[in-house]
């Protein structure tokens, strides 16, 4: 997708004036250059994320024991993601939390960002504010979350006590449990979705919107023939980056709920975790690895094309 | 949309706002409370120091008082240094090049691509090799592994953007450069890093933030002596039970730092989210 423009290309010395053909030492010696400047963070991946993939393609051909490698396997690995309950009842709660916090922050961060496109004061500070729970450590929020979400005395009881409801089990029941993740969830990336729709609906040309208006366009039609289809290529982009970063969840539950109460919030990337570290079988964990890749990535394919013109423009 | 506002819809808009206000920072003013408040006074509902309760420090230096927090605020802070600079580094060569030069096999965008495709990549698929490699490399509970794991999982940012920045910089202050006889390297070196320095300076604090917040590896590959501040609170109940206060003061030392850096680097953290997608 990326066309560098031409005039990158020309060759530090003034000499050479044809940019296409320079003159063969010249040549090794850009080559050499450009080599210089790429190579280490080529390297790099290659070392700290292209090999460790492939070694975590060898690994799932082997079974463990004690940590050790100790028999191949074959595809047994990958046989096994089809017969583990454990798997297929974790993979499910990940999808549950996947879809309602993305939809709930999606819709929620939006609406929110076009309510507040407007002139008023303090909307850098409004702003300021909202990237905080971006950036506040998950652990440590979910951490927090066991004071907050307590039963007996955390503040959300005490209020609806207050109010003369019920206490809400949090934490000891398996659908609240996950509600209370989920909740987290949605508080710490809802700013997101607010802050880039919001960059987003103040990038857009206003003149459009006043020669609709001067067409007699209001309200409602404005928002559904302009703003929506203006907006669509952000909002698949917001989709893009929180479904997948939704796939990744570990911190949360593993701090708040330790996925129990029993496995009710037992999430993806927390299974996997528990099959290597606790119970050595990384090669099952392995072809678990892979098979929350292939998710990602078939996440990405279907919604990578929608996007990519964000990105054409300046690549 | 610049429309003129009814008072009922101003009314409507600052109660929106006021209710978004006290949903985002509730939880960041309930773990300050807890950190300041006596124990006996935590089980109250008590909301304004000095007001309604006696504040105290005494937690807090408690807390930081213990060889164990110490240790691992040092740990968060060499880590997350480490690995911001590293892919720091790393990313502003890779960005120059990406911005400057044309590849043919593979491609720029390719390339680019690749580098993006670093912040698609589920950790926990990696988690396993890394344990190993480490093991094998004598790395396992070192801040070492973590600096490099990190630096892994954030350049990207300064790939993206600096390219970015650099192909909106004017060919020509280069050309000038090179027409006095200075190299690539000079060039890159006296006139671009000068000029892209707020974005350099910003990714390196968004990777930084990043690095320090990280948990997945750190709990993976710490077991002592490495083990930065996530690691330390995740789990800390079990061995003290629910404290409000002690919580309190954990999660807040935890917390500031990263979110004092997302205060510096505010213009940027939108681009840097997004990936240079949308600039903020």
């Amino acid at each position: 997708m990326a066309q560098a423009p031409d005039r990158s290309t020309v060759s530090p010395n003034p000499a050479s004036q044809d940019p296409v053909s320079p003159a063969p030492s010249q040549r090794k010696l850009e080559d050499r250059t450009k080599a210089v400047f790429i190579l280490p963070a080529v390297f790099w991946i290659l070392a700290f994320t292209v090999f460790p993939l492939l070694y975590a393609l060898y690994t799932s051909f082997f079974s463990f024991r004690f940590g050790q490698i100790n028999q191949f396997v074959g595809l047994q690995n990958f046989g096994r993601l089809f017969t583990d309950g454990n798997l297929h009842s974790d993979l499910r709660i990940t999808l549950i939390f996947v879809a309602s916090t993305v939809a709930v922050e999606m819709v929620l961060g939006f609406a929110l960002a076009l309510l507040l496109n407007q002139e008023m004061r303090g909307q850098n500070v409004l702003r300021a504010i909202m990237t905080l729970p971006l950036f506040a450590t998950p652990v440590a929020v979910g951490y927090l979350g066991i004071t907050i979400y307590l039963e007996t005395n955390g503040p959300i009881n005490t209020f609806i006590r207050a109010l003369g409801g019920q206490g809400i089990p949090w934490l000891s029941h398996p659908v609240w449990a996950l509600v209370a993740i989920i909740i987290i969830d949605i508080w710490q990336w809802t700013p997101f979705v607010f802050l880039v729709s919001l960059a987003g609906l103040q990038s857009l040309p206003q003149d459009l919107y006043e020669a609709a208006e001067v067409d007699g366009g209001a309200g409602w039609q404005l928002f559904r023939y302009i703003t929506l289809p203006l907006m669509a290529p952000v909002l698949w982009l917001i989709l893009l980056l929180r479904l997948v970063e939704a796939f990744k969840v570990f911190d949360i539950p593993t701090s708040l709920t330790l996925g129990g109460p029993g496995r009710a919030t037992e999430v993806y990337s927390l299974y996997t975790y528990r099959t290597a570290l606790r119970f050595f079988d990384h090669g099952y964990a392995a072809a678990q690895g892979f098979l929350l890749l292939f998710i990602v990535m078939l996440i990405v394919t279907l919604l990578y094309g929608r996007i990519r013109e964000l990105y054409q423009e300046e690549a | 949309m610049r429309q003129r506002r009814s008072l009922a819809g101003n009314i409507l808009l600052a109660g929106v706002i006021l209710i978004l206000l006290f949903w985002v920072l509730f939880p960041f003013y309930w773990a300050f409370l807890n950190s300041i408040k006596k124990p006996a006074d935590t089980f109250q509902s008590s909301w304004i120091p000095f007001l309604q309760f006696q504040p105290t420090l005494e937690h807090w230096r408690n807390e930081l008082a213990i060889p164990e927090i110490r240790r691992a605020l040092w740990n968060s802070t060499v880590i997350s240094v480490g690995a911001a600079s590293l892919a720091s580094v790393l990313g502003t060569l890779a960005a120059y090049a990406l911005a400057r030069f044309h590849f043919h096999k593979p491609q720029n965008g390719t390339l680019t691509t690749w580098f993006l495709s670093q912040r698609v990549l589920p950790p926990v698929v990696v988690v396993i090799p890394f344990f190993l490699l480490m093991r094998q490399l004598h790395l396992l509970d070192s801040v070492v592994a973590l600096i490099l794991l990190n630096a892994t999982f954030t350049l990207p940012f300064p790939v993206i953007i600096l390219s970015q920045m650099i192909r909106d910089l004017p060919l020509e202050l280069e050309e000038a450069a090179w027409v006095d006889g200075a190299s690539r390297f000079q060039s890159f070196l006296q006139i671009v890093v000068p000029l892209i320095l707020p974005g350099l300076v910003a990714t390196w604090i968004i990777a930084m933030a990043f690095s320090w917040n990280e948990f997945l590896f750190a709990l993976s590959l710490t077991t002592k002596k490495a083990i930065p501040m996530p690691v330390i609170i995740a789990g800390a109940e079990h061995t003290r039970g629910v404290q409000f206060w002690f919580v309190g003061v954990r999660v807040l030392m935890t917390m500031l730092p990263p979110l004092f850096l997302a205060l510096l680097a505010q213009r940027w953290i939108i681009r840097g989210l997004t990936l240079g997608a949308v600039k903020g």
